[in-house]
């Protein structure tokens, strides 16, 4: 049985869960293509304008998977993690698919993930798998443990200060982890894992970043111990992913570990016009720099190669006058 | 003498100066680009051609504008570098304790926060050019008054005239209206000014503390209604630089100055001969994947010497 899954939103985050799962359930997980503008623009035809874009490439690596031959298109709907949400469209994303693209020829398996923490290895959750893919409770207990473990193993190579792609890399295509480089500045670099990690929404801003010397640091890359819900807080941001950033950047900038702070977020986020305020208003009493990247469907990416070289040359020059910022 | 040059290649106006080694301007030219920044910087760099004796020796060139990487590539440039970093590096050198940079120029426009001659924060525009130069062009023409005579004749308005500046459309509605309700050309004329500046501060201005000392540079810079307009606004003096509208092209002559001096190379200038060489860029649509990147390419004497454009480097990389 062949099991698509749509290289967008979550995917940046479980794929190493999903991908362990269906395989110990003897299926095999084929990917759609790498975000590329036929799919940016797929994807933005079906779906409607006023959307943010993450979402509109979900919608074009289904019309991708489509292709591909698969028996199962998995959607995964993401609910909520104890009182925690996820952004509504996350919510709506099976129903906003279906609506989306008509007539859709693949049959979908959803999965509605209500969980109590960051791990998805809920029995519950995963129930309907047993009569979709025709499997015992015992199958599926044992496969939710390697997935489990699996996880476990992708999120502690992050924590150790790689990138969602090269942990990827390094544990389904045997790539080793790249030596870790010295770069002459440390950039906090907030943002949704399917804006910071889809090369084509962030025009490559990571590459671009280490080549004008920046090293970079993502809230993926701290532990959820360090980012959990801060109880000492009045209010913290509901959305589950949006309080994981929202208290990295508070974490980073306490930590004296960054010299900058970009935020990369997409055109008509709503999470993000909230938490890109409190993170700016942050760095701003600690007087460290901030700069947004708002990123759209447009692929010009001039604006966004000036906008990161004067960001960063204007750290060098703080850092190397003597840091007296 | 020992010179260094500074090239500017905006969408609007491509600017080319030299300096001597105090500093001092000693050439510097304002050209139109019209879409053919190549044609146009060769034009500038004839011109400065002619004005040098042989005792002159090219020592750096610098080059910033959007046009940077091919004109660079063109000139041998020793620096290429943005905007934002080559307006910083010129008003701070002429004004060292300038705190707030007011940038407009032909289709951007940008605020540059300065602490101990070092910058600390900035805003550009994004999506939208009501704010900057092409704004004005657009309503001069529609106005029937020539650009040059705009800031001169907002200066002899009698009334105060709000006009909305959030988008050219809108902007283009209002006036219309209020000539109708009898107001003159330089009335309407200084509502313009006003709005260009209201909006461009209240996007760029936004969240930001502004100090003086202010220095307004730029295209725009010439416009006496809009200096009137910022000094009402902020409530306080604006300086406008000698060469307010090559800043950027002085830069960078002082960054590729620094650059040389500081390396103890010498520059990658290939010379003036390069004005009679014909570049041309060509465009097509790689067809290797679904990404269909327009990919750009320089071809000089037959031989492609530049290309990019490729998200994947297959191109770019393979010069």
């Amino acid at each position: 049985m062949k099991i698509g899954i749509p290289r967008a939103l979550l995917y940046h985050y479980y794929y190493t869960f999903w991908r362990t799962l269906f395989e110990e359930l003897g299926c095999e997980v084929i990917l759609s293509d790498e975000t590329n503008s036929k799919i940016v623009s797929e994807g933005s035809k079906v779906t409607v304008s006023e959307i943010c874009v993450p979402i509109k490439i979900f919608n074009g690596h289904v019309l991708n998977l489509e292709k591909k031959n698969v028996d199962y298109i998995f959607i995964p709907q993401f609910h909520k993690v104890k009182k925690e949400w996820y952004c509504p469209k996350f919510l709506g994303i099976p129903e906003l698919v279906e609506y989306s693209i008509e007539n859709l020829a693949t049959p979908l398996i959803v999965l509605d993930y209500i969980t109590k923490t960051d791990m998805i290895d809920s029995f519950a959750v995963h129930k309907p798998l047993l009569n979709i893919l025709n499997v015992t409770s015992m199958q599926l207990k044992k496969a939710l443990k390697s997935a489990r473990e699996k996880q476990l193993k992708f999120r502690s190579i992050c924590k150790n200060g790689y990138t969602v792609p090269e942990a990827y890399n390094f544990l389904f295509d045997g790539k080793p982890l790249p030596g870790k480089k010295k770069s002459e500045i440390t950039i906090g670099l907030m943002g949704y894992v399917y804006n910071v990690y889809d090369n084509f929404v962030s025009m490559n801003t990571i590459k671009k970043l280490e080549d004008m010397g920046a090293g970079i640091i993502t809230f993926d890359m701290l532990d959820e111990e360090e980012i959990k819900i801060d109880k000492k807080e009045i209010k913290q941001p509901f959305w589950t992913f949006s309080r994981k950033i929202y208290n990295a950047s508070k974490q980073l900038i306490n930590s004296g570990k960054i010299d900058g702070m970009i935020h990369i977020t997409a055109f008509g986020c709503g999470p993000d016009s909230i938490i890109g305020k409190m993170m700016e208003i942050d760095c701003e009493e600690k007087n460290i720099p901030f700069m947004t990247v708002r990123v759209d469907e447009h692929s010009g990416d001039n604006h966004v190669n000036t906008r990161l070289e004067a960001f960063t040359d204007m750290i060098k020059m703080h850092k190397r006058k003597g840091g007296n910022q | 003498m020992d010179i260094f040059i500074g090239i500017d290649t905006g969408s609007v106006s491509t600017n080319v100066i030299a300096l001597d080694e105090n500093i001092n301007v000693l050439f510097s030219k304002y050209i139109r680009t019209k879409g053919q920044p190549i044609n146009s910087v060769k034009e500038g760099m004839a011109m400065l051609k002619e004005e040098l004796d042989d005792s002159c020796v090219v020592k750096a060139v610098g080059v910033t504008g959007s046009g940077r990487q091919m004109i660079g590539l063109m000139v041998g440039a020793d620096v290429v570098k943005n905007e934002i970093t080559a307006h910083a590096a010129a008003t701070t050198h002429f004004y060292p304790d300038v705190q707030t940079i007011f940038e407009i120029g032909g289709q951007d426009s940008k605020i540059i926060i300065v602490k101990n001659g070092i910058v600390t924060d900035f805003s550009m525009n994004t999506v939208c050019a009501a704010g900057t130069g092409s704004f004005l062009d657009h309503q001069s023409e529609r106005l029937g008054v020539d650009i040059s005579e705009f800031g001169d004749l907002a200066l002899t308005a009698q009334n105060d005239v709000r006009i909305a500046g959030r988008c050219t459309v809108f902007a283009e509605s209002d006036m219309i209206a209020k000539q109708q309700y009898g107001y003159s050309k330089a009335d309407i004329i200084k509502g313009l000014c006003d709005a260009l500046v209201r909006n461009y501060l209240n996007n760029l201005g936004r969240g930001k503390t502004l100090n003086p000392p202010f220095v307004f540079q730029g295209g725009v810079a010439a416009n006496k209604g809009i200096i009137k307009a910022f000094e009402d606004q902020i409530g306080h003096e604006v300086i406008i630089p000698k060469h307010f509208n090559v800043m950027g092209a002085i830069g960078m002559a002082i960054m590729a100055k620094n650059q040389v001096e500081h390396s103890g190379q010498s520059s990658k200038f290939k010379g003036f001969d390069f004005i009679n060489l014909e570049f041309t860029p060509k465009s097509f649509e790689c067809t290797g994947c679904a990404n269909s990147c327009e990919v750009i390419k320089v071809i000089n004497n037959g031989k492609t010497i530049a290309m990019w454009g490729d998200k994947c480097g297959k191109w770019s990389s393979s010069i």
